[in-house]
Order: structure tokens, then sequence, then C-alpha cells
């Protein structure tokens, strides 16, 4: 084959550009062998990945996701968003019965339906698990996964252990795809990663779970790229829950496709000049293999790196000011009358991150609330805490809380990063009379470097998963999650999540 | 546009890709049915109709294509089409037409919302990159991707939201939310294209478009300021400048359609292989005149001066996808069977090893002045001889191209022949009939039921006659 003429440019095309330049051109001459590229690794180690390979901090750290996730997804069941995905799916589609529907008995939808729906409830009140670098990795996958397995024939159900494979299979390509760019590791401006990695981990936890073969596996992968990415505007909107809830079901039907033979880019996940794969979504973007398992142990991402859980259902972002916020409450009603009064307030400054979408001095809806420094922080202030409670419409109105809201000033220190690893919230309250009351938080109770008890842990989910469903499934949800990966077939789990 | 893309989705439904689609829409089902265009006892939830039927559109690349470039028709038709046998009220003809219209205009004025929407997805833009480069120093612009998502993923999906808001009547506030929701649907990465699964970008577009609106119905609520924001539609390109739609109370309102027409293509590949087939006709024509007979045996070397543009050079297709995105191969066929057609792209013709030969013989380049952009770009063919005398031909405007458009003649008879592959001839003609009239039809609801009069259904019918 000739290149004739077309080489011959672009040689001197490279004797003339700076060094990157240079480097991207030649990678345009020579065409990747298929089994190198990082496509093809991801979809090898998706098919060749076996339950062995998970180690029993992964095991003990994914079963406390799942638990999390469930209870949160109960809890948000209830949610007016829920009820309107719901009620989108029952208008479009005939009555399924296959997939449950969290918290609701009788209810049963097609499993694509039902892992967008239950995906929608996971994120509907931002008080699903979060991840470094920034993502909500288990609303994405776990909905996928439970909807998949109530569709696999009665006589072949899941393990408990092949459904856990499956679920960390879906949060660490979620954490490799993470770590192919700078750009992921600060809070989000452009694209909501949920509904660009979580796709793409739906897609690679159903394909594991539907045994795809590494081909297929990375078709999966390819047709879901194709599937991913939503503004960041619909955050803080009734929206943002149905980035998680198609993430959920798009990765679940790019899988369902692909096993049917559909077949999409082999190079998707590499870095192709000139032709966007999913390097589409990011600024800067270098991939890199994963190594397949073989018959060595796997370091998954999440031996490495825990993740965060929520004590209240509002961005992560928040529980940094909150706590500060907290402490600032607890000296003031040492000292006072047992309550923060506005009328003692002259000021209120946060020193916050910079970050646009989680900077609203007045929202005026539970979804902008849950995404608001001076919501949070004021709410702290006046109560101690923030909690479920804190986001109802009777609590979002409280003339108190306004006038607290009425005083608060935001700084951007250049030491506090959008970036959920090293970022801190500090709260300086002025009193009337001249007096400051400082408080600072590092590090909130949920973060990775200080991880809820499995106490804690479980204390939230029963208060969560208590609003949708009678204790006793409730207490029997926690046991059966507790010994997953003993479990021989998964419909333990699955018939009690309604 | 509608009757084009009716038959190209016609002909689409008997593609590998579309029959895939359409198995997996059939794990499906619900009260509202839609027909599956060419399947006459096949019907779908709408929102899988449209998915299915988009998908079928795109399927051989064959549907219409716009400037600033997206192919605006086969994101909203299907959509539209899956809706409206679905509505109690039954939507005229003009009902349909509006809402089409609406549709297609949402996309044209989103695309100029940004100047990277005028280029047709390029290689590099070395030297623009450099002055960058220059200007910034370090910049933080990664692989030197100008151009990332295919842009039917990008507004098409925008438009069928719009054209399905409008069918539905929705209130001037549920369709800002129509559109707010379908940003977060909308954007597939270009590596895609050239794969089985870039008709899916169509498909898909129609589908979720769809159901945005269906959403926004019910309540659901979105961004209000989606196109306004640099983290809303603006995540989707580089430079993004929205402005605000004229008021369209006013009475005579200015549609981009107006002002500027689709392209419709003669063969179902990328647009910008109607250049090089064009001229790589004209040339051999040359030769032939010049030498009396034409013979591949006299081809020494074979020159395609075309755009820039790394997803539409392929030297060695394997795949009728990749074939369909290769100036290379459709320059090729067009030497070798002296016309190119649906044809054109099987296995067997793939993989001829009269092609393989030629295709060695084949060599690009990319001139300064061939610019990536569907109005301004041309291709030239040059065919050296071992003879010594080289035939050069020039393509600047391919016949179907909005500069020199299909006549109604061609345009119903493209359609006659892809139709006509799946439908019986009474289906076809009674298409024809209500395309042509639809200002005046009642019900458009019929149109389904037309599409679904298959060849094998009059066959049955002639056997009970007799």
């Amino acid at each position: 084959m000739q290149l004739g003429r077309t080489r011959c440019l672009s040689e001197c095309r490279i004797l003339l550009l700076p060094p990157e330049f240079q480097r991207s051109s030649r990678d345009l001459l020579k065409q990747p062998a298929p089994e190198d590229t990082v496509t093809a690794s991801f979809g090898k180690f998706i098919s060749e990945i076996k339950p062995q390979h998970l180690s029993p901090v992964v095991l003990h750290r994914s079963k406390r996701m799942v638990l999390d996730s469930i209870g949160v997804g109960l809890i948000g069941s209830t949610t007016d968003v829920f009820e309107l995905a719901l009620q989108h799916c029952q208008n479009m589609y005939a009555p399924g019965d296959t997939s449950s529907v969290y918290g609701h008995r009788g209810i049963r939808l097609s499993p694509i339906l039902a892992a967008f729906v239950n995906g929608v409830a996971t994120h509907s009140m931002d008080f699903d698990d979060t991840w470094h670098p920034a993502t909500h990795p288990s609303g994405a996958v776990l909905p996928a996964v439970l909807a998949l397995s109530d569709m696999m024939p009665a006589n072949n159900k899941p393990s408990g252990l092949d459904f856990l494979l499956a679920f960390n299979v879906g949060i660490e390509i979620q954490g490799r795809l993470l770590r192919f760019s700078n750009e992921a590791h600060n809070i989000p401006k452009r694209f909501h990663p949920p509904s660009v990695v979580g796709t793409m981990g739906s897609a690679a936890a159903c394909a594991c779970l539907l045994s795809l073969d590494p081909i297929q596996s990375s078709h999966a992968l390819a047709i879901a790229a194709s599937l991913a990415g939503a503004p960041m505007a619909n955050a803080a909107t009734q929206s943002k829950p149905l980035h998680i809830g198609n993430a959920s079901r798009l990765g679940l039907e790019a899988a369902l496709l692909a096993s049917r033979g559909l077949e999409a880019s082999p190079l998707v996940l590499d870095a192709v000049a000139g032709v966007a794969g999913f390097s589409a979504f990011y600024e800067d973007y270098v991939p890199q293999p994963l190594q397949s398992p073989g018959n060595d142990s796997h370091m998954f991402l999440l031996e490495e790196q825990d993740i965060g859980f929520k004590r209240f259902p509002a961005h992560l972002g928040m529980h940094w000011v909150a706590d500060a916020a907290a402490s600032v409450h607890k000296v003031l009603v040492g000292v006072g009358p047992g309550t923060v009064s506005p009328a003692q307030v002259e000021d209120i400054l946060l020193r916050v991150p910079k970050s646009k979408y989680i900077n609203r001095p007045f929202p005026e809806s539970e979804h902008e609330a849950r995404h608001s420094f001076q919501f949070n922080a004021c709410t702290a202030l006046l109560d101690g805490e923030v909690t479920v409670q804190s986001f109802t419409p009777a609590a979002m109105s409280r003339p108190d809380l306004h006038a607290l809201l009425s005083r608060v000033r935001l700084e951007h220190p250049n030491d506090n990063p959008a970036n959920f690893n090293r970022m801190y919230g500090e709260v300086q309250l002025t009193l009337v009379g001249g007096d400051t009351v400082k408080g600072r938080c590092n590090t909130f109770y949920g973060h990775w470097r200080n991880p809820l008890s499995n106490d804690s842990l479980r204390k939230k989910f029963r208060s969560n998963a208590e609003v949708a469903l009678p204790s006793e499934k409730v207490e029997r949800l926690i046991e059966v999650v507790e010994d997953l990966d003993q479990l021989r077939d998964c419909r333990n789990l699955l018939s009690q999540l309604q | 546009m509608m009757l084009d893309t009716l038959g190209v989705g016609l002909l689409g439904t008997r593609t590998a890709v579309f029959n895939k689609a359409l198995k997996y829409s059939q794990l499906f089902t619900s009260r509202e049915r839609s027909s599956v265009w060419g399947q006459s006892d096949i019907i779908l939830p709408p929102h899988y109709a449209a998915f299915v039927n988009g998908i079928a559109v795109h399927s051989m690349d064959f549907d219409d294509t716009w400037h600033p470039a997206t192919h605006p028709s086969g994101a909203v038709l299907p959509a539209l089409l899956a809706l409206v046998e679905t509505l109690p009220s039954q939507p005229s003809g003009l009902d349909l037409l509006l809402a089409f219209n609406v549709g297609i205009e949402v996309q044209g004025r989103l695309m100029r919302f940004s100047k990277e929407a005028y280029n047709i997805p390029e290689r590099y833009q070395f030297w623009k990159y450099f002055q960058l480069w220059m200007k910034e120093g370090e910049t933080n612009h990664g692989p030197l991707c100008p151009f990332r998502f295919h842009p039917p993923s990008v507004v098409g999906v925008m438009g069928s939201a719009a054209a399905s808001a409008k069918l539905l009547r929705l209130s001037p506030e549920q369709c800002i939310h129509a559109l707010a929701i379908a940003a977060s649907s909308a954007g597939a990465p270009l590596a895609n294209a050239a794969t089985q699964t870039k008709p899916l970008h169509i498909g898909n577009a129609a589908r979720r478009g769809l159901e945005a609106a269906r959403l926004a119905q019910i309540g659901l609520k979105g961004n209000p300021a989606i196109l306004d924001l640099d983290r809303g539609l603006g995540v989707y390109y580089k430079d993004y400048s929205p402005s605000a739609m004229a008021d369209s109370a006013v009475r005579a309102y200015k549609w981009i359609l107006e002002d500027q027409d689709v392209a419709f293509k003669r063969i179902p590949t990328h647009l910008g292989m109607h250049w090089v087939v064009d001229a790589a006709l004209a040339a051999r024509e040359k030769l032939q005149n010049a030498v009396g007979k034409f013979d591949l045996s006299q081809i020494r070397h074979v020159t395609l001066r075309v755009p820039p543009s790394k997803y539409v050079n392929c030297p060695l297709p394997a795949t009728e996808h990749q074939a369909r995105h290769s100036f290379q191969f459709n320059a090729c066929t067009a030497l070798l069977d002296n016309k190119v057609t649906v044809a054109s792209f099987g296995d067997a013709q793939i993989g001829r090893s009269a092609m393989k030969e030629l295709l060695g013989k084949v060599s690009l380049e990319t001139p300064e002045d061939n610019l990536p952009s569907f109005d301004k770009m041309y291709c030239e063919v040059e065919i050296a001889t071992h003879q010594g005398p080289s035939y050069t031909a020039r393509c600047d405007t391919f016949y179907g191209h909005w500069r020199k458009p299909l006549t109604l003649k061609h345009l119903v008879e493209k359609f006659s022949v892809n139709a006509s592959s799946v439908l019986c001839t009474e289906g076809v003609e009674r298409v024809i009939d209500v395309i042509g009239n639809i200002e005046r039809v009642a019900d458009c609801s019929i149109l389904g039921s037309y599409l679904r009069m298959t060849r094998n259904q009059e066959r049955l019918d002639r056997m009970r006659i007799l």
C-alpha cells in the first residue's frame, strides 16, 4: 500500500512542529495491533476476571456500598422525581413482570426500565456514595446488575459472588476511566461524571454478568460510549437523578445489544488522533491499558481508594461546611440560650472551593438546596446538623433560615481547590458585638479518610430503608448483604427489595 | 425531505444493524403501539419504533445532509410518526409538517451557535493549533481532536424533542424543559462513526428526544437556561455563543430551510464521497474518450485531492461501514464499475481482488485550499497512465448538493427504487401521494399503515385472488 506523497508531507510537518504534535502525527502513521489497544485490554479484563480475584478488603468495601446504595434507593423511591419516572415507564410501556422496583411491592418492570427507575431513586436525593476522582459509582451499576439478575432464568441465577464480581467490575471500570484525565480529578465543570463513566461501568458490569467474551465486552463499552454524557447544567435540577437512571439503563442496553452481535468502534477508549472516542468527554485524555488478572490477583482500585458515604442527602461538598458550621453551633449553644438566633449574627463567612454549581445564595427548590454551600451551612448553624428533613418545604421556608442566608458571604481561598481529596470548609461567624467564632472541617465523618463505622452505616441504612419497607425485610437485607459472597443464589437478595 | 427519509428508511429495514436493533426492541411491549416501517406485522412501543426506524434511516448513510453538517430528518421524522400513531387527537398532515419543520429549524439554529459546527470533522488543523500553542503557551487542550461529537447526536435529539413537543402541544415552559431534558441525552463520540453503531446515533436521537418531550409533558423539569449556559448545551462545543430566536408571533417567519437547502444523496455513503465519485467518473470518461476503451491495466496511479478528514480517509476498508466512509474505495468503485450504487457495498464488492489491486495504486493529497466544509470542498481525481498522459477531473458541486438540487423527478425516482425493495407498488404510490399532498391530509396516521404494505403481503393478496 502506497502512502506516497502523503507520508512525505506528514514527515515534513513532523520536523516543523513542537514535540507534542510530533508524537501525535507519528501515531497517525502506525496503527496499533488489535490486541494491543486499550479498548481490547478492557474487554479482556471484563471477560476474564474471576471471583477469586476479589480480595477481602474489596469484598468488605463493596458490600458496604451495596447496602448503602439499596438504602438510599429505598428512601429515594418515595420522592416526586421517582414517581414521575415510574409513571413515565408505566405510561410508555406495558407492565413487565421481570425486575423489581425498589420499595414498590407488586410493581415489576422490564429490566431496562427497572434499572432506570431504581437508578433515579438512588440519586434522587443526592444521598448516594461518592468516589475520588469524583463520581457516584454505585447508583449507575447496582440497579442494572439487580435488574439483569432478575432477568436471568430461574435455574441459572447468579450466585452472590457472581453478583459481587459484576458489581466490582462496574466500579473498577469507572475508576480506571476516571484516571485517564487530570480534568476528572476536580469537581466537574462540563459533563456530569456519572453520565460519562457510570454508563461505561454499567455496561461493563452487565457484560461481566452476561459472560460476554472479550470482543463482545469491548463492543459493549463502545456502544455505551455513544450513550454517555450529560451536561452539568442539569445538575441541581430535577433532571439530575435521571443521569444515574440513564447511566444504569443505557449501560445494560449496551451490553444486551453487544450480546446480540452489535459492533462498534474497537478503538473507543484509545486516543486516536483526529477522531474522538471516549476522549470526547475530556479536555486532556491519556488512556492506559488494563492488565488482565491471569492467575494472580488483581489490585482493584477500591482497595487503594475507598468510597465516601454521605450522612445527609446533599452534594458531597456540603458535608465539609455542615460539619464546620455544626462545630460553630455547638460553641454558640454552649455559651448562649441553647439556640442560635439570627439576631446574634452579624456576618457569616464561608471559605470554600470555587464551584459555580454549588454556590447558591438563595436556593428555591430542594434540588438547589442540596447544591448550596450557603443553605447547608446555615441549616447546620441553626440546627446543629443537616438531615433528610432539612430539605422539606417547611424546613426550607423558615424565616430564621432566610435571615441567616442573607448574611452569608463566600470566599475562595487559593489553598482550597475544587477537589474532594484536598478541599476544606471553614465557617467564620461574626457576632453582633464583634466576637468571631470559627469552625473548620478538613475531613468530614463519612469521607474516605474518616469512613463511617459499620454501625453508623447500618444506622443510616435502617433509617432510609424503614421509610419504604417493613422492619423484618430491613433486617433481613442487612444480613443478606453482609453474607452476599456466601450466597448460593442471589434471589434471596432480589426478593427483599420490595 | 420527508419522502427521501421514508425511502431510505424503508431500504434500511433490510440491513443487519436494523435487524439487531429490532430483535432487541422486541423485548418491550406497551399499550401504545407504533408501526415499524416495512414490517407488516411488527409493532413496537413508540419510543422503540422511533429507535428502530431512525436506525433504518441512517443504516446505509443514505439520508439527507445539511449545512452546517448534520443529518436532520432522520432524527425527527421517525419520532413524529411514532407519536402520531398514539395521539387520540389525530393530527393532520399540516400539524405533522409544522412539527417536522420545527424539529429541523431548531437543529439549524443550534448549529449556528458554534463556528466549530461549520466544518466537517477534521484530521488536525496543524497550523491553527500551532498558532494557538504559540499564543497560549502550555495549553491543556489534550489530543488534537477539534471535532468530538457526531453532530446528529448533539442537535438531532434536540430537534426530536422540539418536534415532539410541538406535536404534543406543550406549553412554552414545558417545551423549554423538553429541550433541557434532551440535552442530557445528547452527545455521542465520533469514534463510532464508520462502525455498525453509527446508525444508532440517529435512532437514539429520535427516541430520546421523544422521551424528553413526554417526560416534560408529565412535569419533569431540567435547567431552563440549558441553551444559554456553557455547561449546558455548550459542553458539546469548544466555542459556543447562543443567540435568542426572533419572536415567531410575527407573521412572516424566516425559516433557515428557505435560505439553506439540504443535500440528498445519490449513493449510500458519507456526503464527501459524492464529490470524489463525480470527479472519478468524469476522469474515467476523459480517459475513455482519449484512448477509445477504458482498461484498468492502463492505470499506473490514482491521486485524489480531497479535504482533510481522518474519518473518511480509509485506504483499505474491511466492512461496509468503512467503505461508505472511504474516499479511496468510492473513487475506485467509480473507476472499476463506471457507477456507484446501493449494491456497491456488499462483502463481495469490497473484497474483490480488482478492488484491492486498484486501491493499492491510490494516494491522497489534501491541498491547502480544500476546506473541510460541505459548502466549500471539492474533489479532484487524477489518473496517471502507464502510457504517459494523465487525465484529471474536478468536481466542485455534485448533483444532489444544495447548490445543484435533485429534480423532483429524480427524487421521486430515488424514493420509488428504495421503497419498492420493501413495499408493494400500491404502498409506494400511496406514500408518494400522501407526502405530495400532506398539507391537505386530514389524519396523517394513515401514513403508518401505508409504510406497512410490504411486498409479501401483495403476493399473498394476489394468491387469494387466484
